[in-house]
């Protein structure tokens, strides 16, 4: 494994600690936030240093009991569960964006409990017009305002415009990452397109990107091979944190080319226009994220489908956390599309929090023994 | 559980022959629009353009209470719509799916169009999203922005809600060719402002010792403030109701007699639809339920001026709690609690709506410690009755009520 790698790898394991030493190294305040729909530029260049929000794994639910019911999204319980065990000391403020029904929740709570020094809620739109975009580019002024006030300083236009630029290069070179699996034989493993992205959430922006050229410089174009390539899948669900699920895949004997969730593919998707006012640019640019809850069918379905074409996926597994309605919603209209379009085998498998991985491991090594012996 | 036979208001008879009435027109009234019932300002402009809308929310109520939704559920489950998704939406879905069943109250009929505003549960996008797709028919959405802070909601929420209800008018007339009156509008608003005019004074009512209603009624008479919002014979049935109400309060009339009423209970969240015979149960134990979070703060908060008919519909579209925060939701509820006389609260958390639930147990927490008046919580679901376990609520209830009685 490529150092580079490596150390991508100890960022994502260690994610608290990590943070805790980048925050002892420059002194910025540290701002939270939820989901890839947030212009995380925004706080770049307001010198602040964002951090994507996810729970660890290995942490049983308790204090957040007292607050929600079990039948809610189990991430966002762990979330919520760790800041009431104090893991999130170096927070200094959240921005959450409206979603689903536990994520507001959280935002109350929060605000009523008061643990950071900012808070805000930020509206995304559902569906793109010339009035959502409107809208939301005020959105974007509000939380903009309300961050000046909390750095007591103005975030310019220049530091934005060069926010976006870094940006744009970051997620162009994950981007390119990503397409290398078009190969036959991909030169990355899931595993490795994980850590890449989810370390972009906890590193600075610059360092990552440093990584991501020096990663690229090393990694040669993947050569045709004459051995049978494994079976591809693309997998699609919210967010994908249990990576034992992705072990299990790899063992099963297919790999992940593709991927349609909120810690992959789809936070590489904003390509913000560079030259034109920045709030309005990063506005166009964040309503195309096609997360579940703010993305209608027909456009999933289109990104799906031009995932489905471009990376030459074998099969489809929806892999979706227990109690997430906004993909469980989806799910029967977007399998039964791909099935009907693409004619490739699909299916479900219902994750969870610290859940049994025998029965998962039954499911997928069944699926991908379908697809490989339909290939062969 | 035998229920003492109560003589009920008598306007429950002609809420009943409304909805009778309202069933029948969506089956045979053309234009018809499915449309989402929470603060959804699209209602009056629906009815102002002449066209029929029906409500699937209510109507999974209607399924709920006949008993109907576990066999609908099962049908949605079947096509993959998983048991943690709300049994409402589940109970449209296999409803769309069956064709072997009698529907009760003879049905709903296919629509033309769909009305949807964001501004209730984050997942009704999802659900009308997907009927959308089944159905095949054009989905007019407007998309209104979450108040997290009411008292300081920047200015632009409510002129973007007013262009997202002018671009929906633009939309509707343009898939029915159709134009739709400013006059007619400018009616329609006034005659829903009227119903939640008198829709404000009967819920005032209900804080007279014995409470003049029960949470049946109330929930009965949302019918009238939901689905006939913008209509004459709603404003001029509100009002009925709303006299009646009123000369019972007059003469000391309540479900309960005064001497009877020893307890008044807040109901948190939606009913059991398919259980409301557990009102009963507690009326038959002296107590009255007043008032509950769902008949008070969710629909029936804005008055609206029919001379700005956009403006009105506009904030009508932002001010419903289920698009507020939860603190301010709780700050009323203390309040509420106070001027009402509660006692005691019945917080039901109910996987199934999840807007009404994810604050119910902080909620519980605050009133208790801040009004030291008991709060039990029941686990259950508003229409998916395999979900409610009948043995354990009642035990918790009969400890509820010891424990009433003791204070």
């Amino acid at each position: 494994m490529h150092s580079t790698l490596k150390t991508m790898a100890h960022v994502v394991r260690n994610a608290p600690s990590v943070l805790q030493n980048i925050k002892a190294r420059n002194g910025k305040k540290m701002i939270g936030y939820f989901f890839p729909v947030f212009p995380e530029e925004i706080l770049y260049a307001a010198g602040l240093h964002p951090v994507q929000l996810y729970p660890r794994l290995d942490e049983p639910i308790t204090l957040a009991d007292d607050h929600l019911q079990t039948y809610l999204c189990a991430y966002l319980r762990a979330e919520w569960d760790q800041i009431l065990k104090r893991e999130r000391s170096y927070l200094d403020g959240v921005i959450i964006p409206r979603s689903c029904e536990a994520v507001t929740f959280l935002f109350q709570t929060w605000k009523r409990h008061n643990p950071f020094d900012f808070i805000d809620y930020l509206n995304i739109p559902w569906k793109n017009s010339a009035n959502t975009l409107s809208f939301f580019t005020k959105e974007l002024q509000r939380v903009k305002k309300n961050l000046e006030a909390f750095i007591h300083r103005e975030i310019t236009s220049n530091a934005l415009a060069d926010a976006i630029t870094l940006y744009n290069q970051n997620r162009s070179l994950l981007r390119k990452a990503g397409g290398l699996r078009k190969a036959k034989n991909p030169p990355f493993q899931a595993m490795d397109i994980f850590n890449m992205v989810m370390s972009g959430f906890v590193l600075d922006k610059k360092e990552h990107t440093r990584m991501m050229t020096d990663l690229l410089s090393h990694i040669e174009k993947p050569a045709d091979s004459p051995e049978p390539s494994p079976v591809r899948l693309l997998l699609s669900g919210g967010c994908v944190l249990d990576t034992r699920l992705l072990d299990i895949i790899s063992t099963a004997g297919a790999t992940i080319v593709a991927d349609d969730f909120n810690n992959g593919a789809r936070s590489l998707e904003p390509i913000v226009a560079e030259g034109e006012d920045p709030l309005e640019s990063l506005a166009k640019a964040y309503t195309t994220v096609p997360c579940g809850f703010n993305t209608a069918l027909k456009d999933r379905f289109s990104f799906l489908a031009n995932t489905i074409a471009e990376y030459a996926v074998d099969g489809v597994l929806f892999a979706i956390n227990r109690n997430c309605e906004t993909e469980k919603f989806d799910y029967p209209i977007l399998d039964q599309k791909i099935r009907e379009r693409f004619r490739i085998p699909t299916m479900l498998i219902e994750t969870d929090y610290q859940c049994a991985v025998g029965p998962l491991q039954t499911r997928v090594e069944a699926f991908v023994e379908m697809i490989g012996g339909k290939k062969i | 559980m035998e229920n003492r036979k109560r003589e009920r208001p008598a306007f429950n008879r002609d809420i009943a022959a409304a909805m009778k009435k309202h069933y029948s027109d969506t089956r045979t009234r053309k234009p018809l629009a499915h449309t989402l019932m929470s603060s959804n300002p699209l209602i009056e402009v629906a009815y102002a353009a002449g066209i029929q809308p029906a409500f699937p929310e209510n109507y999974a109520c209607v399924c709920a209470a006949r008993h109907a939704s576990p066999a609908y559920c099962e049908k949605a489950e079947a096509h993959h719509y998983t048991q943690d998704l709300c049994s409402y939406c589940r109970n449209n879905l296999g409803y769309i799916h069956t064709d072997d069943m009698e529907p009760p109250n003879g049905g709903i009929g296919d629509p033309d169009l769909f009305l949807l505003t964001s501004s209730a549960c984050s997942h009704y996008f999802k659900w009308w999203d997907t009927l959308h797709q089944i159905h095949r028919k054009p989905l007019v959405f407007v998309n209104t922005p979450r108040v997290m802070d009411p008292l300081n909601m920047p200015d632009y929420y409510v002129d973007f809600a007013k262009d997202e209800i002018i671009s929906a008018i633009g939309e509707i007339e343009s898939i029915l060719n159709i134009s739709i009156s400013p006059e007619k509008l400018a009616h329609a608003v006034h005659q829903s402002d009227r119903t939640v005019a008198y829709w404000q004074k009967l819920l005032d009512l209900q804080k007279c010792v014995p409470a003049p209603l029960g949470l049946s009624d109330l929930s009965n008479a949302l019918f009238v403030l939901i689905v006939m919002a913008g209509t004459e014979e709603g404003a001029g049935l509100m009002e009925k109701i709303y006299h009646e109400t009123s000369r019972r309060a007059a003469e000391g009339k309540g479900i309960l007699d005064r001497n009877e009423e020893k307890h008044r209970l807040l109901w948190l969240n939606i009913p059991f639809w398919y259980n409301l015979k557990i009102l009963g149960y507690f009326e038959n134990r002296g107590c009255a339920f007043p008032m509950s979070d769902y008949c008070q703060y969710i629909w029936g908060v804005t008055r609206m001026d029919s001379n700005n008919p956009l403006d009105g519909l506009a904030r009508k579209s932002l001010e419903g709690e289920l698009n507020t925060s939860l603190d301010d939701h709780i700050h009323r509820l203390i309040e509420d609690i106070s001027s009402y006389h509660i006692d005691g609260v019945i917080a039901h958390s109910n996987r199934s709506c999840r807007v009404l639930s994810v604050g119910v147990l902080d909620a519980a927490n605050i009133i208790r410690k801040e009004l030291d008046i008991p709060v039990l919580v029941l686990d259950g679901d508003h229409a998916d009755e395999r979900v409610y376990s009948e043995a354990e609520t009642m035990t918790r209830i009969d400890a509820f009520l010891e424990i009433l009685g003791g204070q």
